[in-house]
């Protein structure tokens, strides 16, 4: 049985935890200062200094991660149906396979909101056991695009059937 | 001798139609596929550095933005304006491919570091594995996003 943490993310290693331990901006600053201009540079945007993960932050993450697996899905069918490059098939399969693989990490935490239904959490074990058949064939894409490329990658395709999922756990754009 | 060329003529009408062709819209959306993949890797991992995403998937991602960035320059090749990008990119093809090509080993590289030596030595080199800005600012038309 799955027990949700308390805190959405175990966000930091035991020793970077303890440089960040007092919590404050100068004591985080001056312990990893390039660590935290990274973030703010990155993001584009100013993220919380304390450190933690609000229910925002874990959406826009699942919601990054979500959309990623969109675009690289995107990609390859562009790709099997000749209208992008053939010779970067494993790439966007490797891609989406190891994007699928922290897929499960991005939703464990139960914070609604975002495109995520309810149904989610209240009907986990059918969703975790969803994911877990996208990343199996994720990886299996993987492998077969390294192998065989484009035509071994284009009748397993509709093996990630992204749509089924959605249907039931994705609110409906209008 | 007409016959097969006109057996050959026919055979192309039915079987081309069949065949991938990759028009300008495809250009334009194959790079924007891979242009959004790196942002938002891009942002997930600036959200793991601040501390508001799971530290455990640090290396997934540095390894999704390598693997992507590696073939960002090529999805650029084909001279067609459109989308975000601005004529500049291919009317100064010598340094945004420069860029590119950078950004591609940099990244590459802080992927191998986190592989090898992990990723608090791997964090150290994000700043300069990711200089998403300095080309944005030049190349890409923000009011098109």
């Amino acid at each position: 049985m799955l027990v949700y943490r308390s805190q959405p993310y175990s966000l930091l290693e035991p020793r970077t935890a303890a440089l960040y331990s007092e919590g404050n901006v100068l004591n985080r600053s001056t312990a990893l200062p390039r660590l935290a201009w990274a973030g703010i540079a990155l993001a584009g945007t100013l993220l919380p200094i304390s450190g933690h993960a609000d229910d925002q932050d874990v959406r826009d993450y699942r919601s990054h991660v979500m959309k990623t697996l969109g675009e690289q899905f995107a990609a390859l069918n562009q790709i099997s149906k000749g209208k992008a490059p053939a010779a970067d098939v494993a790439t966007h399969a490797e891609v989406l396979s190891i994007t699928a693989g922290v897929a499960k990490v991005a939703f464990t935490p139960k914070v609604l909101g975002g495109e995520a239904k309810p149904e989610v959490w209240d009907k986990w074990d059918d969703f975790s056991k969803r994911l877990d058949e996208m990343v199996a064939a994720a990886n299996d894409l993987a492998k077969s695009a390294k192998s065989g490329g484009v035509a071994a990658v284009t009748p397993k395709l509709s093996s990630l059937s992204c749509k089924g999922c959605h249907d039931v756990y994705r609110v409906q754009k209008k | 001798m007409k016959r097969v060329s006109k057996a050959v003529a026919l055979s192309l009408m039915v079987l081309l139609p069949m065949v991938g062709h990759t028009d300008d819209k495809d250009v334009v959306d194959y790079r924007q596929h891979i242009m959004k993949s790196l942002e938002h890797q891009t942002a997930v991992l600036g959200q793991i550095l601040s501390g508001a995403g799971p530290a455990e998937n640090t290396l997934a991602h540095m390894e999704t933005l390598a693997l992507t960035a590696s073939v960002a320059l090529k999805s650029f090749e084909a001279k067609v304006p459109g989308g975000a990008a601005k004529p500049e990119v291919w009317k100064d093809w010598a340094d945004f491919s420069k860029r590119m090509k950078e950004f591609a080993d940099k990244s590459a590289e802080m992927a191998k570091v986190g592989r090898e030596q992990g990723v608090d030595q791997a964090a150290m080199l994000v700043i300069e594995a990711l200089p998403c800005k300095g080309c944005h600012d030049v190349y890409r038309d923000e009011k098109k996003l």
